[in-house]
């Protein structure tokens, strides 16, 4: 375990009552998932560079 | 509140906004720029790049624009649009100097269709397909639209509002409006709703 996040009272409620709902074991185990899998999605995308060549092909940058 | 009164300071200080009109190609941004022109806003288009098919009405388009995500030009000229409105895409959102004040009007249409109104210009353009696989292409476009509202969400010096491309069309007198009170401009919402055209929505998922 490390470190500590600030978060406002309304979007915890939302994420423990979710993380609930969802069988999570804790609060902490349903954001640490959350975070991994969005976190996943940006490594995955290589997006800068596709989709600056796809712009340049629509004219859309030079 | 310490935070609302330093952005609104730092806006006072950087004086009108630039109303900037964004999203991904083919969202609807020269729909919106269309309506701005109708409800009296004044543009910075050069009219470079001229109707076609794609854009019956225009793309209503500023060249220069174009390179401001190369680090060695000056994008001070952007200086010249406060108070009016510039049509810049959204991967350029993160390339605006920080000395300006925007307002972003950002249109957000279903990828999908995004997705097939990009193919059918790339093929009329000649061009070839250089998107990859259109699940790969839909990410890269999903993560820069996060990034992208980080940044707007984030940044002292920008204001945005989200407009929705099917709801302009299904309502564009309720979106006219909206957008009208968020610019704060004297623009004319029904003159802007008038400029919709319904028929130009083409590519449906």
């Amino acid at each position: 375990m490390f470190g500590g996040i600030k978060i406002d009272r309304e979007l915890y409620a939302k994420i423990k009552k979710f993380a609930d709902q969802e069988g999570y074991s804790s609060v902490d185990e349903f954001v640490a998932h959350a975070l991994e899998k969005e976190i996943a999605l940006f490594e995955e995308a290589e997006s800068e560079e596709d989709i600056k060549k796809k712009l340049q092909g629509l004219g859309y940058i030079s | 509140m310490f935070e609302g009164i330093k952005k609104a300071l730092t806006r006072r200080r950087l004086g009108p906004p630039i109303v900037v009109i964004s999203g991904l190609p083919r969202s609807g941004t020269s729909m919106m720029m269309n309506m701005l022109k109708g409800g009296g806003l004044d543009l910075g288009i050069d009219e470079i790049r001229k109707a076609d098919e794609d854009n019956p009405k225009g793309y209503f388009e500023l060249e220069q624009v174009k390179d401001l995500d190369k680090g060695d030009k000056d994008p001070g000229w952007l200086r010249a649009y406060r108070g009016k409105g510039v049509k810049i895409i959204s991967f350029l959102i993160p390339h605006l100097p920080s000395d300006n004040y925007y307002k972003i009007v950002f249109m957000r249409r279903e990828l999908d269709e995004v997705m097939a109104s990009q193919a059918k210009m790339l093929t009329r353009r000649d061009e070839e397909d250089k998107r990859g696989d259109d699940e790969k292409m839909k990410r890269n476009y999903s993560v820069h639209l996060k990034k992208v509202n980080f940044e707007m969400r984030e940044s002292m010096h920008i204001d945005h509002l989200y407009v929705d491309y099917k709801e302009v069309v299904k309502d564009p007198r309720a979106q006219a409006e909206a957008i009208a009170s968020f610019l704060d401009m004297n623009l004319d919402p029904a003159k802007m709703a008038a400029a919709v055209d319904a028929k130009l929505y083409r590519n449906r998922s």
